[in-house]
């Protein structure tokens, strides 16, 4: 968890350019080079003098194709990028450089948005207005290319460089939006060629991957299996599926659940302890969320739906984090519950978690068993293993109550153990002041287990698919 | 509490120049602009005369009023709307009339006003917005005492009734609008479904109507400020009238190819299409706003809409033509077709300029003829700009077309012999002495396109 100084920006150009083309034959040999004709033409569009690129919530229109001019005089081409966020009018108002309230981590890089457009003013030429008939029956195609353009640069670098990269980025997606188009063509049908971007290890970076529309992750293995060799990742777990996609900072999560409320958390201050935690995202489930009043039962069903959302957000499945009912309705199918188990308001353990996670996600976990919960002091190595090779949220019942660990603080020489707990009682809004000043997410120490108690621990483990 | 009507001079000389025949009415159309504030006449045109067969009926005693010819009044404002750049409209209609029907003159004016306004906006492809004025004016002149009676309507509300409003007369109305400019290059295609001429109509309608929201939507920089916003569009500058310089600002369009109804889809829209056409070509436009402290997005609107017109108008025109004289849009052969071109002329006295389009065998002559007509003002063949567009057209020989027919060289071989035949054709009206030769031409290219062209 190293804080950078620098703040870097991702320029992030989108727009809409309509792809349209017309086929004598659709089936015929010549359709594709006339689809490869037209993808060439928009090309050419986007490298004219007529683009521009404006920058959104500023004043700000920059012609990238015309040795560089700017529609604000003091940014020039070799104006540093970063120079450009004094001009955006953030949505409260002020400009980005003031922001309101800090949060206590940093938290990650600004999104500079920008869009696509075409000037029709100032042509060219002088062409005379013509009407031209063209009467041969035609398929007539027309389809949307929804670009969508990264580029990660420190703030310092030129205005130009940015522009050119984008320009070069712009380009190139529309290439391999042209190979994606062609490879999933039948006759006349066409699916749409969306971008995804996904947050690589170093070298690659912030990396853009075209997949078709309608065509869904588990018909894209062998696509993966191309791209895994080719960015040299490891080929036991997702980087590539849609769900891996990467989270611009500056978008909200539309589902309105906190995601990894603990990154605003400060470590606990332990002698030569190292930190284990989760790894990837997931979204805090709690009491009274979704208008389902489960106070005082429905704990473990709230901490095994953390569990689902962190296996739905890595790509490991598609399916939605199931409701109370759900969880429930899986464990009669099993036989592990007679079926007037649904709709009760009965607790679950670890097994029953451990049996939905299997039954729902096809998701196997280890159990854990813990005599007395003064032993979980021990079982530092254990939990510090299972956060460095598998890191997902683990159910921890017992006693009366069910928690979800997100990671340990563990010295390997003294013993020490602090534990980073995320409370699934919580019953307010999604304030994650609240949340993690009064501890609902917080750390730890041993003596909050019940010492007497036995405790059964479920550690999920990741399935190896890419 | 009614409107504001400030009127140039010069339409109070010509409304008191008019004289009607005793007993008779005269109706005629106002133009000028209307802010949310105030409103600016600075045109008055009377209905230009018609020939009908048989005798008045007023003979047969029926009142003059009821003789009004609505359509003929309603037609003349829609002719006279298309040759208004920008920022101008008809905002309203004048009657004169003896004495005794100064009491009838309300209701046929308020007759004339809504059938009028709603043939005008027929067939537009831009809305109103919640701001524009929706008011129209209508004035009762008394041909004896010369008496002004000035009402408005609201045509938005077909229950509406009249409002008193204040007509006053000011020199030099308009004499310091700026003007706002700009070329616009466009290259629109769009597909025909359905081969009959109905179809046709509706697919160039659709067709253009989707581009018309692209310029609608667009980003415009006017003098190279943005234009979005309640800002003045000159800032600091003092009110001079007596100033004859009319500054021209120059505006910049940026358009997007967003559209909201593609974005959700998954896969590509096909359509089996009959055919094509395509309209190309860079079409100059103008528009005028007032000085009143206008906002810099009236302004912007009143260039958009005149871009969209200045296209939609010589496209309709060109098929209407077509429909006069061939029957059918059989007459859309393939190939290239040149549309009219947009030429300028000043309007009388107040400055501002007209404009007209140009078929490709008309002259200036041609023009100046139908100025006279429309807007009863005799204009020097010389005034008449006809340097703002171009008359060469796009080589559809050499030119890329992003089509895969296997025909296309002897499909754009034949082309070009039957373009040299096209311009001929288009206009084989009543403005040609030799129309027999036009028709043995039209009967020859007809053949020609059958032989080559279909398949």
């Amino acid at each position: 968890m190293v804080l950078s100084e620098e703040c870097d920006i991702i320029f992030r150009l989108k727009a809409i350019l309509e792809f349209a083309c017309q086929l004598d034959n659709p089936n015929g040999a010549q359709s594709q080079s006339t689809i490869s004709k037209t993808f060439q033409d928009l090309q050419s569009k986007v490298s004219s003098k007529n683009i521009v690129f404006t920058v959104c919530n500023s004043p700000l229109l920059i012609w990238p194709n015309t040795g560089f001019q700017s529609s604000v005089e003091s940014l020039t081409e070799a104006s540093a990028c970063g120079d450009i966020l004094q001009y955006i009018e953030s949505d409260d108002g002020g400009s980005k450089k003031s922001s309101k309230k800090r949060e206590k981590k940093k938290s990650g890089p600004t999104v500079v948005n920008m869009k696509l457009l075409f000037e029709v003013t100032e042509p060219a030429g002088n062409e005379a207005p013509s009407l031209i008939q063209v009467s041969t029956q035609q398929h007539c195609v027309k389809m949307p290319l929804p670009l969508d353009c990264v580029l990660s640069v420190n703030t310092d670098e030129s205005l130009s460089t940015v522009c050119t990269g984008l320009v070069k980025a712009i380009n190139k997606q529309l290439a391999d939006m042209e190979e994606v188009v062609l490879q999933y063509r039948k006759g006349s049908s066409f699916l749409v060629p969306q971008p995804f971007h996904f947050q690589l290890p170093e070298p690659a970076g912030l990396t853009t991957v075209i997949y078709s529309a309608g065509v869904p992750d588990s018909q894209l293995q062998a696509v993966r299996e191309d791209l895994h060799r080719k960015f040299k990742l490891p080929s036991d777990r997702p980087y590539l599926r849609r769900a891996n996609a990467f989270h611009f900072p500056d978008a909200a999560y539309k589902d309105g659940y906190l995601r990894n409320p603990h990154i605003h958390l400060n470590p606990p201050n332990l002698e030569d302890a190292k930190l284990y935690l989760v790894q990837g995202v997931y979204s805090y489930h709690h009491y009274m969320q979704d208008r389902v009043d489960d106070d005082g039962w429905g704990c473990a069903y709230r901490s095994l739906q953390t569990i689902c959302s962190w296996f739905q957000q890595q790509g490991y499945v598609e399916t939605a984090v199931p409701t109370h009912t759900q969880i429930q309705q899986a464990l009669v199918d099993v036989g592990d519950k007679e079926p007037r188990f649904v709709g009760s308001r009965q607790w679950i353990g670890s097994i029953e978690v451990q049996v939905v996670l299997n039954q729902l996600l096809g998701v196997t976990s280890k159990i854990m068993f813990v005599s007395q919960g003064s032993e979980l002091a021990t079982k530092g190595r254990e939990l510090a293993n299972h956060f460095q090779t598998e890191g997902t949220p683990v159910m921890i019942g017992g006693g009366v109550l069910a928690h979800t660990i997100l990671g340990v603080a563990w010295s390997e020489t003294s013993g020490e153990i602090r534990f980073l707990i995320l409370d699934p009682h919580y019953t307010g809004g999604e304030d994650l002041q609240t949340i993690t000043d009064k501890g609902w997410c917080g750390w730890k120490g041993p003596e909050f287990w019940d010492q007497n108690a036995y405790y059964n621990l479920c550690l999920p483990q990741r399935p190896k698919i890419i | 509490m009614g409107r504001s009507y400030f009127v140039d001079e010069a339409v109070e000389q010509y409304l008191g120049g008019l004289q009607p025949a005793p007993g008779s009415c005269v109706t005629g159309l106002l133009a000028g602009q209307s802010s949310p504030q105030r409103d600016f006449v600075v045109l008055a045109v009377q209905t230009p005369y018609r020939e009908s067969e048989g005798q008045p009926k007023a003979s047969r005693g029926v009142s003059p009023l009821d003789d009004i010819d609505v359509e003929w009044v309603t037609e003349h404002a829609k002719q006279v709307s298309r040759m208004l750049p920008g920022g101008l409209c008809i905002l309203g209609l004048f009657l004169v009339t003896p004495p005794e029907l100064a009491k009838d003159a309300q209701n046929s004016l308020k007759k004339l006003i809504f059938a009028m306004e709603k043939y005008i906006t027929k067939g537009r492809l831009w809305e109103l917005s919640e701001e524009d004025v929706t008011d129209r004016v209508t004035l009762h002149i008394c041909s004896k005492t010369k008496k002004t009676v000035c009402k408005t309507f609201d045509v938005k509300d077909p229950k509406s009734s009249a409002k008193p409003a204040d007509w006053k007369y000011q020199t030099g109305v308009s004499s310091s609008w700026p003007m706002l400019t700009c070329s616009v290059e466009v290259d629109l295609l769009i597909p025909l479904t359905g081969s009959s001429s109905d179809n046709t109509d509706k697919c160039m309608k659709d067709g253009l109507g989707r581009w018309a929201k692209q310029i609608e939507a667009a980003y415009c920089l006017i003098n190279g400020r943005q234009a979005l916003d309640d800002s003045e569009l000159i800032s600091g500058q003092k009110k001079n009238l007596k100033t004859a310089h009319r500054q021209t600002l120059p505006a910049r369009i940026f358009v997007s190819d967003e559209q909201s109804e593609l974005d959700e889809r998954s896969s590509a829209l096909v359509r089996v299409c009959s055919g094509s056409i395509r309209v190309r070509g860079v079409v100059h436009c103008r528009a005028y706003i007032h000085n009143n402290k206008p906002k810099a997005r009236h302004a912007a609107q009143a260039i958009k809409r005149d871009i969209i017109n200045a296209v939609c108008s010589r496209v309709e025109m060109f098929l209407e033509d077509l429909l006069i004289n061939e029957g059918s849009h059989k007459g859309l052969c393939s190939g290239q077709q040149a549309l009219p071109r947009r030429v300028f002329a000043p309007m009388p006295i107040s400055g501002l300029s007209v404009c007209d389009y140009m078929f490709p065998d008309e002259s200036t002559a041609d023009v100046a003829e139908r100025l006279k007509e429309m807007l009863d003002c005799e204009t020097p063949e010389e005034d008449i700009d006809t340097s703002l567009e171009s008359k060469q057209l796009f080589s559809a020989v050499s030119g890329s077309e992003t089509t895969d027919s296997h025909s296309d060289d002897s499909t754009k071989h034949a082309t070009s012999e039957v373009q040299a035949e096209n311009p001929k054709i288009q206009k084989a009206s009543q403005y040609y002495a030799g129309v027999a030769v036009a028709a043995g031409i039209a009967l020859l290219a007809t053949a020609t396109s059958l032989l080559y062209l279909n398949e």
